[in-house]
């Protein structure tokens, strides 16, 4: 008698944190042993403002099932503006995914500070809960 | 001993042959190294034999081929894989060849609404029913040509340039290799940039900012000042040697003629991205599939799911 274990759907999702504020409050949960979901995959960018919309649309269509966007609070971005820029491009961003047929839920763009660790981990949770309910990415044959 | 050329055109408009007429002199001492085997345009030379006898299309072999257009119709798949076999070096000639070109905008709708729309929905044309005598059958969207056979030159542009074409046609007979330029427009173009726009997206019914005849640097960037140029997702090289793009020259916004910047670039996001980064706002544009992707359709646009 074999035991048939269902694999439950576990999201890839990928965290484009910057530098100086959200990479750090990411450091900071991780120190403080904030729970969050091991589904986060967390890349260091020096500005949220340096991300491309290419490589958010390009994670989505490669094998990532969600992508947050986490930069500095506005008035806080270490290169003043960058953070301001990612929010365009994340409008930008957000107008695009059902012309790939990606669900707008799937991409997220948060501030995080770099004192904001409880927060991180809060955010991840909850957006992975999200994509989890969202299901696979429809690129994933 | 003068090297064979074929050359065969699918959905086209005919552009970039009268460009290869356009390299001009030069054309002369290019015509004595080439001996044109076939070329439809051109030549009374027949693909089922000269009376009509035989039962599938040939093309004879050459040592360059040449095609024009995107794939629209299963003939045009045919011819293209007869070029393939039959041209030991394939060049896909024009923006339809290399990226689909203009009608591949034909691929925001499926085969059977276009069907629909010109021959049973256009007013001004009688309703017989979809002709099918005769007429080889429609792919079910426009392909470059790349998609469908394996092409060793791509020279994009709509239409492409007489110096690229006599460039490479030059380079291949001396056996040399040709590369495209792996830059963007932006990269030759002389105009002001300070990232920054200075207004609000604008249509071009309105002139560009700019003193007539004076000299292009002194222009400001026509995207900030709020035209929609492809010049950031757009391959350079339609400037040829004396670099500016020719848009630009003529005062007005980069077309995207070129096609993407490389082969798998999406310019859509890239020109969306170039857009917000400077603080004008996409969700102005009606039509961003299209306008981003006017010729660069063939394994980029699809239709719009239906809401």
């Amino acid at each position: 008698m074999g035991l048939a274990v269902e694999q439950e759907f576990e999201p890839v999702i990928v965290a484009l944190a910057c530098n100086w504020c959200s990479y750090a409050g990411a450091d900071l949960a991780g120190i403080s042993r904030c729970q969050y979901p091991a589904n986060v995959r967390i890349i260091r960018v020096m500005c949220s403002g340096m991300v491309h919309p290419n490589l958010v649309i390009e994670a989505l269509t490669k094998g990532a099932d969600g992508v947050v966007m986490c930069g500095c609070h506005p008035g806080d971005c270490h290169y003043q503006e960058g953070n301001l820029k990612a929010e365009k491009r994340a409008e930008a961003i957000t107008l695009m995914l059902p012309d790939f047929g990606l669900e707008e839920e799937r991409f997220k763009l948060a501030w995080v500070s770099a004192s904001e660790g409880p927060q991180f981990a809060k955010l991840m949770t909850e957006f992975t809960a999200q994509v989890k309910r969202l299901g696979p990415s429809p690129y994933k044959s | 001993m003068a090297a064979r050329l074929a050359e065969e055109w699918f959905a086209i408009c005919g552009g970039c042959e009268v460009t290869i007429l356009d390299i001009g002199e030069p054309l002369l001492d290019l015509l004595e190294k080439v001996q044109i085997v076939h070329m439809p345009v051109l030549m009374d030379h027949k693909l089922f034999g000269q009376t009509g006898e035989k039962t599938e299309m040939e093309i004879p072999e050459a040592e360059v081929g040449l095609i024009s257009g995107g794939i629209r119709s299963d003939e045009h798949k045919k011819l293209a894989q007869e070029m393939r076999r039959k041209c030991k070096t394939l060049i896909a000639l024009g923006s339809c060849a290399c990226y689909g070109g203009i009608p591949a905008l034909a691929n925001l709708y499926s085969t059977e609404e276009l069907l629909t729309k010109v021959y049973r929905e256009s007013i001004t044309t009688d309703k017989n029913g979809f002709p099918h005598e005769e007429v080889p059958a429609l792919t079910d969207r426009v392909y470059s040509v790349s998609e469908v056979v394996k092409v060793d030159v791509s020279l994009p542009g709509c239409p492409t340039t007489p110096e690229m074409v006599g460039g490479a046609l030059t380079a291949l007979l001396e056996g040399r290799p040709f590369t495209l330029s792996t830059k963007s427009v932006c990269d030759e173009c002389p105009t002001i940039r300070e990232k920054k726009a200075t207004s609000t997206l604008r249509r071009r019914l309105e002139p560009a900012e700019f003193v007539p005849g004076a000299p292009l640097n002194q222009m400001r960037c026509l995207m900030e000042q709020g035209f929609l140029c492809n010049g950031p997702a757009t391959r350079s090289g339609c400037g040829g040697s004396e670099g500016t793009p020719r848009c630009i020259r003529a005062y007005m916004p980069c077309e995207g003629c070129f096609g993407p910047v490389s082969e798998k670039a999406n310019p859509m996001v890239d020109m969306m991205g170039a857009l917000s980064t400077i603080g004008l706002d996409p969700k102005q544009i009606p039509d961003r599939a299209a306008t981003f992707n006017r010729f660069s359709g063939a394994g980029r646009l699809r239709p719009a799911p239906k809401r």
